[in-house]
């Protein structure tokens, strides 16, 4: 199938999130699609899919003119997608999910027909271990991601188009992604891999097409462009930031101290960690998602009951056995970018400007001064580029990746003695990753504690003093990250003990 | 002394049965709606008119299962208005309900007033007299009357078509995420204005049961919160149509306990006994709201509600 995409435009208000975009799409091939948060790569894709309609500009599929005016038609014509914001059902299972969105679902779902093998054969190609029967709401994020791959592949559409699909796998997973990519295009069928990372264009891009600001700056052969040149591109006149540096810890000062902490919910469980942090120190969390890293993350910020042990935090107790412990200092004295930021670190019908004071909303006055509020709000949306930078937009209105930003902005906002940040570049591109980065490591040159919990390695044996991996809610082994390699690491990964 | 013979225990049941029928299908309908996301609080105005349509079709035909009809119809009717404001016109789901309850109260007192007094026939018998005489069943069978027999009917019918069919999987999926539905190529406004109607029949066709079936008369405001009961008990049956009827047991069960012991001369007054029903009820529905908030269970697009 040959797509061609000729002067589309489309604006939500006053943004322009396209303008005025060219694009062809070439039987066979993977199309990687770069660009910053916000350039306007899913607006584009989801114009194509039938989500929006184009303010101008025609599709033209094998030399002939269609008008897509909802997915279903896409799907007819042999277009799938996998949104960024996952598309299932989390009160369903994964069967019923697959169901759904197959064409051929029967009208009565008997549960034993040769339908349902067909309609899971592809999910048990991804993922042998996903049992269908499972609810969605009880998944990984991972395990989701390939949930919709499967959907999509059931579509047998010969256009496949995945929107970050990346951003939430694990390496090993990303390798099988890739695979996978290739396979589709080798059998003939194109694939538009929307990313901002440069490995998955390294990985299975035949073509890289680059936005920047709604428009279509670069079309070129994936082999032929250099990561700097894309770097530029993608960023147009803006300089890259340098790296971020951090300071080494003060040494054998004990600031932080998670005290063979068990905890257990109904995901995941964590058994006898125990961590020790000095001021300044970036401990990474390394680990395959869905191992206990969020519980981990939630007990240290006192948000779990503790089966056993305690957290200490400049000789105060911050979660205890037991019960739910209550410390008003909580949120002054810890900051905490949860996963998930969207259902997890924001209200999403509130404004801006109240998400942004939420850690301070008991302290705050009687009567709560709008503009001061609000300034402060605008201050922080600047500091951190959250877009839309109006602080009056509602949390709901912002992409993934913004707000990752704005949760990373209020939780870096204040003077904490302990940062726990779980995946803090999830959805986010290079510069606002640095920049995120920037902040946190901020927060460790004036002495306090990171807990850093991240899949990408290479990050983290990069900024961490050290790595602590997790697998199956213990710790398997910790390594200076001066001294760790990426082969230890996915060993110890894999549950296997550090042996001395 | 309290007359023993009144707790016979299958009469028990078959007039337990007889009038938790009316609500049982008023519970079906409204489970029907909320799974597609939509909450309509004006079941009592739609059995309200379809028991009074159902009424004054029986008496004019001199048919019942016109009457059943006509009066399910009516239902659908009174519900169009309901699915028009909220779907269509994406007003506010709580305000448009209580409208359509509200309408329906006073169309039905006043078109109601040359009924009232009137008597219709209703159906014979289902079974022939002979059964009697077969033990403990006999007097069972012999009395269940038609919509007593469809309301059973119904319930499995309508939890098979909601958790075993493709449409009740779309209708699921809409009640959970508007968004997701959309982006799977669904048309949720469609699925929505669907669920709305049905439950306008179901409701209507309940109003029906009551006056044409249960009563065979017309009285103002028949239904006595009947419809705005069955909304609660929804909650209790967790959505599920299977729960349904264990649900509509509850309150129906309980008026007849209570109609019983009123004939078994207790000496409480007759007005403290009638409220059983709905004491039980609320009971049930704090109990069931408190698990629900640990299990969960609710269709997610309900919340939308308080948007
Ligand atoms: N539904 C929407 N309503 C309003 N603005 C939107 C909407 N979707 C996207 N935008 C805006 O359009 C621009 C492009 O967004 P998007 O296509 O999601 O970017 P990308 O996928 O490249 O990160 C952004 O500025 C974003 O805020
Ligand atoms: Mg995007």
């Amino acid at each position: 199938m040959h797509i061609e995409l000729r002067g589309i435009s489309k604006h939500f208000g006053e943004v322009a999130a396209n303008a005025d975009v060219n694009l062809e799409i070439k039987a066979g091939e993977v199309l990687a699609l770069l660009g910053e948060n916000g350039a306007g790569k899913s607006t584009l894709m989801k114009i194509l899919y039938g989500f929006y309609q184009g303010d101008s500009g025609e599709i033209v599929i094998d030399g002939t003119t269609v008008e897509i005016d909802t997915p279903r038609t896409a799907m007819a014509l042999g277009i799938g997608m996998v949104f960024q914001q996952f598309n299932l059902i989390p009160a369903l299972s994964v069967a019923e999910n697959l169901m759904l969105a197959y064409p051929k679902s029967p009208w009565w779902q008997s549960r034993h027909r040769p339908v349902w093998s067909t309609v899971l054969e592809n999910l048990t190609k991804l993922a042998r271990d996903i049992d269908p029967s499972k609810l969605v709401r009880h998944l990984a994020i991972g395990e989701q991601q390939l949930v919709e791959l499967a959907k999509v592949l059931n579509l047998n559409a010969q256009l496949v188009i995945l929107d970050e699909p990346t951003a939430v796998l694990t390496p090993q997973e990303s390798e099988r992604l890739w695979a996978l990519v290739r396979q589709l295009a080798d059998s003939g069928r194109s694939v538009v891999l929307i990313t901002h990372k440069f490995e998955d264009v390294e990985a299975c891009a035949d073509r890289v097409a680059i936005m920047r600001a709604g428009r279509l700056v670069e079309v070129a052969d994936a082999r032929g462009k250099t990561i700097d040149e894309m770097v530029t591109l993608m960023m147009g006149q803006h300089q890259v930031a340098a790296n971020p540096s951090v300071k080494s810890p003060q040494k054998d000062i004990q600031k932080l101290w998670i005290k063979s902490i068990s905890a257990k919910d109904r995901r995941a469980a964590i058994v006898d960690i125990e961590l020790q942090l000095a001021p300044g120190e970036i401990l990474g969390i390394a680990g395959v998602a869905g191992n206990g890293q969020r519980l981990l993350a939630d007990a240290v910020a006192g948000l779990a009951v503790l089966d056993n042990g305690e957290v200490i935090l400049d000789g105060e107790v911050v979660s205890r056995l037991g019960r739910q412990p209550v410390n008003p200092n909580r949120n002054s004295k810890i900051g905490y970018i949860p996963e998930q930021p969207l259902e997890n670190g924001v209200a999403s019908d509130l404004d801006l400007t109240t998400n942004l004071s939420l850690h301070r909303l008991v302290g705050m006055p009687f009567f709560p001064k709008k503009q001061t509020e609000q300034a402060q709000a605008q201050k922080l949306i600047d500091e951190f580029n959250v877009r839309p930078s109006d602080p009056t937009k509602l949390a709901q209105d912002l992409s993934g990746g913004n707000l990752q930003k704005l949760v990373s902005a209020r939780e870096l906002s204040g003077m904490p003695s302990l940062v726990v940040a779980c995946y803090p570049s999830m959805g986010l591109d290079i510069l606002s990753t640095r920049a995120i980065y920037e902040q946190m490591f901020k927060h460790a040159e004036r002495g306090a504690c990171i807990l850093w919990i991240s899949e990408d390695l290479d990050d983290l044996l990069q900024y961490a003093h050290r790595i602590a991996v997790l697998s199956h809610g213990k710790i398997t082994g910790i390594l200076p990250a001066a001294s760790a390699d990426r082969q230890t690491i996915g060993l110890l990964m894999t549950g296997a003990r550090k042996t001395a | 002394m309290l007359d023993s013979s009144a707790f016979n225990i299958s009469d028990l049941t078959v007039s337990s049965l007889r009038s938790s029928t009316p609500i049982l299908l008023a519970i079906l309908g409204e489970t029907l709606t909320q799974r597609v996301g939509i909450i309509n609080l004006g079941v009592e105005g739609q059995m309200l008119v379809g028991a009074l349509a159902g009424f004054a079709a029986t008496l004019s035909f001199g048919n019942p299962w016109i009457g059943l009809l006509v009066g399910a119809l009516a239902g659908v009717l009174m519900s169009s208005l309901h699915a028009g404001l909220c779907v269509g016109l994406k007003a506010n789901q709580i305000a448009s309900g209580i409208a359509v309850l509200i309408l329906g109260m006073g169309l039905t007192s006043f078109y109601g007033i040359p009924y009232v007094g009137q008597k219709i026939h209703g159906f014979h018998h289902l079974l022939s007299a002979h059964w009697q005489t077969v033990p403990i069943l006999g007097t069972f069978v012999s009395q269940l009357t038609p919509t007593v027999i469809i309301g059973l009917i119904a319930t499995p019918l309508v939890g098979i078509w909601l958790y075993r069919t493709r449409t009740g999987l779309i209708w699921r999926s809409v009640g959970e995420s508007v968004q997701v539905a959309r982006a799977t190529g669904i048309n949720p406004a469609f699925v929505q204005v669907q669920g709305v109607l049905i439950g306008g029949f179901f409701s209507g066709f309940a109003g029906a049961a009551m006056s044409v079936d249960y009563t065979r008369d017309w009285v103002e405001n028949m239904t006595g919160g009947r419809g705005l009961v069955a909304v609660g008990l929804v909650i209790v049956a967790r959505w599920n149509p299977f729960l349904a009827l264990p649900a509509a047991l509850l309150f129906g069960g309980s008026e007849a306990f209570y109609l019983r012991l009123q004939t078994a001369g207790v000496a409480v007054s007759p007005y403290l006994l009638a409220t059983i029903p709905y004491v039980v009820t609320l009971l049930v529905l704090l109990v069931s709201y408190y698990l629900a908030n640990k299990e969960g269970g609710a269709p997610q697009g309900l919340t939308a509600i308080f948007r």
